[in-house]
């Protein structure tokens, strides 16, 4: 038998257009894709979220047993601290209203602050004998449980709403941000383990670099979780800013500043900290600029800015650029390694912009878990 | 997903010598402290003190 002189037109029957099986074999795929075309692809987008959203709603769970375990392992609770924690998870935070942005910067600081008083306090009541590095480090895992929750429940009402009302247009935002959330989400959940362990993160480079010029100096604290040492290099006076390590926590800079410039005349401020790195740019890259190199919500970028402003002080900038995940995650050793380049790049920089006699503030801002001063 | 490989990370510490400047590498202990000053050097009489911890990360 001869199988390579198939005739195709004669089997397909292409030739001929009058063929009414060939008919439906390319009208019924139209019909089908014109009317059922956005339910189609509904059913393959909701497939790929839900496999997300069920990865969340694991690291939910995850944050909330290791939140939990931390307490009742190192903590000494006196009662059983679950109703209480799950009590914190459900917090919310209403911002202030902005349609009128006068006087909102306070406002939001207000309201910020407020929510930190009151999960500190709360925190602290979980265990009496809790010390001040413990306090710290359940307040980040708590933060990260109730950031991990939110981000669940958010993700998952909008997916329910656009499968409820059959509405392919509604999903499609979701689509779009679900990578970006779960990369966060991901990050967030494998910082647990450095936090409970009293570890540096990506993001206290800054604070590392500034607690070991702390080292051999008399330090005080300045403002709440936030330390403050003096010293001199090449005749310039350096007051050293960082969060009080080697607890979780981002200190409260902005303030410390406040009062360093309030008693002393400032001719410059230099700023150390993490930056995001750009998609395609090598991670533990430093980069020099100007301006307050500071993140969070705003309200400390705004204080310091409006503190420089008002005394003319120029602000200069290093910081060390990072993916998401490797600023809130251990620290890697391609980091770690360029404490020694940048320390070398502040003297350089204090030397180039200010004078002998003259004063500066160098901050180290980040989190810093495991960074001691 | 099917392909990807396991990504697992060791955490070190690296203790430099405060006299001599020897670094050492080592696994991470808990209780490990940056800058804690915690054992004699191997090569002279002078204290190591932390350097450095962080986090290796390879695939498997």
């Amino acid at each position: 038998m001869n199988f390579t002189n198939f005739d195709f037109d004669q089997l397909f029957s292409m030739s001929d257009d009058s063929n009414p099986l060939m008919m439906l074999v390319w009208i019924l795929p139209i019909i089908l894709f014109v009317f059922y075309g956005q339910q189609i692809q509904l059913f393959v987008t909701s497939r790929e979220i839900k496999k997300g959203i069920k990865k969340l709603d694991g690291f939910r769970v995850e944050s909330r047993t290791e939140l939990i375990n931390y307490v009742k392992n190192n903590l000494k609770a006196k009662e059983d601290p679950v109703k209480k924690i799950d009590k914190f998870l459900e917090y919310f935070t209403i911002m202030p209203v902005d349609m009128d942005p006068n006087g909102i910067v306070d406002k939001v600081r207000h309201t910020v602050r407020s929510r930190e008083d009151y999960t500190r306090n709360h925190v602290k009541s979980l265990s009496p004998e809790m010390n001040d590095i413990e306090l710290t480090q359940t307040q980040t895992l708590l933060e990260i449980a109730s950031s991990l929750q939110m981000i669940y429940k958010i993700i998952n009402h909008m997916f329910l709403t656009a499968k409820k009302q059959n509405n392919y247009p509604l999903i499609l935002p979701l689509q779009m941000i679900l990578p970006f959330i779960m990369e966060q989400a991901e990050a967030m959940k494998e910082a647990i383990p450095a936090i409970k362990s009293g570890q540096p993160l990506g993001d206290g480079i800054g604070p590392m670099i500034v607690g070991k010029m702390m080292l051999d100096c008399q330090k005080e604290t300045i403002a709440l979780e936030t330390s403050l040492a003096k010293t001199e290099f090449e005749n310039r006076h350096l007051h050293l800013l960082k969060a009080e390590g080697p607890g979780s926590t981002v200190g409260r800079p902005a303030d410390g500043l406040e009062k360093i410039v309030t008693e002393n005349k400032i001719d410059a401020i230099i700023m150390i900290d993490a930056a995001l790195k750009m998609e395609g740019e090598d991670s533990a890259t430093i980069a020099q600029g100007f301006g307050a190199a500071i993140g969070g919500i705003g309200t400390e970028r705004f204080q310091i800015e409006a503190i420089a402003t008002s005394k003319e002080i120029p602000i200069f900038s290093i910081v060390i650029k990072q993916s998401v995940k490797e600023a809130i995650t251990l620290m890697t050793k391609e980091i770690a390694d360029t404490t020694d380049d940048v320390s070398s790049q502040v003297h350089e920089m204090i030397r180039e912009n200010t004078t002998e006699g003259q004063s500066l503030v160098i901050i180290g801002v980040g989190n810093t878990s495991g960074v001691p001063q | 997903m099917i392909f990807s490989k396991k990504k697992i990370t060791t955490e070190y510490t690296v203790e430099q010598c405060t006299k001599c400047g020897t670094l050492t590498k080592r696994k991470f202990k808990d209780g490990d402290t940056l800058f804690a000053e915690i054992s004699k050097c191997n090569s002279c009489d002078g204290l190591t003190r932390i350097e450095k911890i962080f986090g290796e990360t390879i695939d498997q």
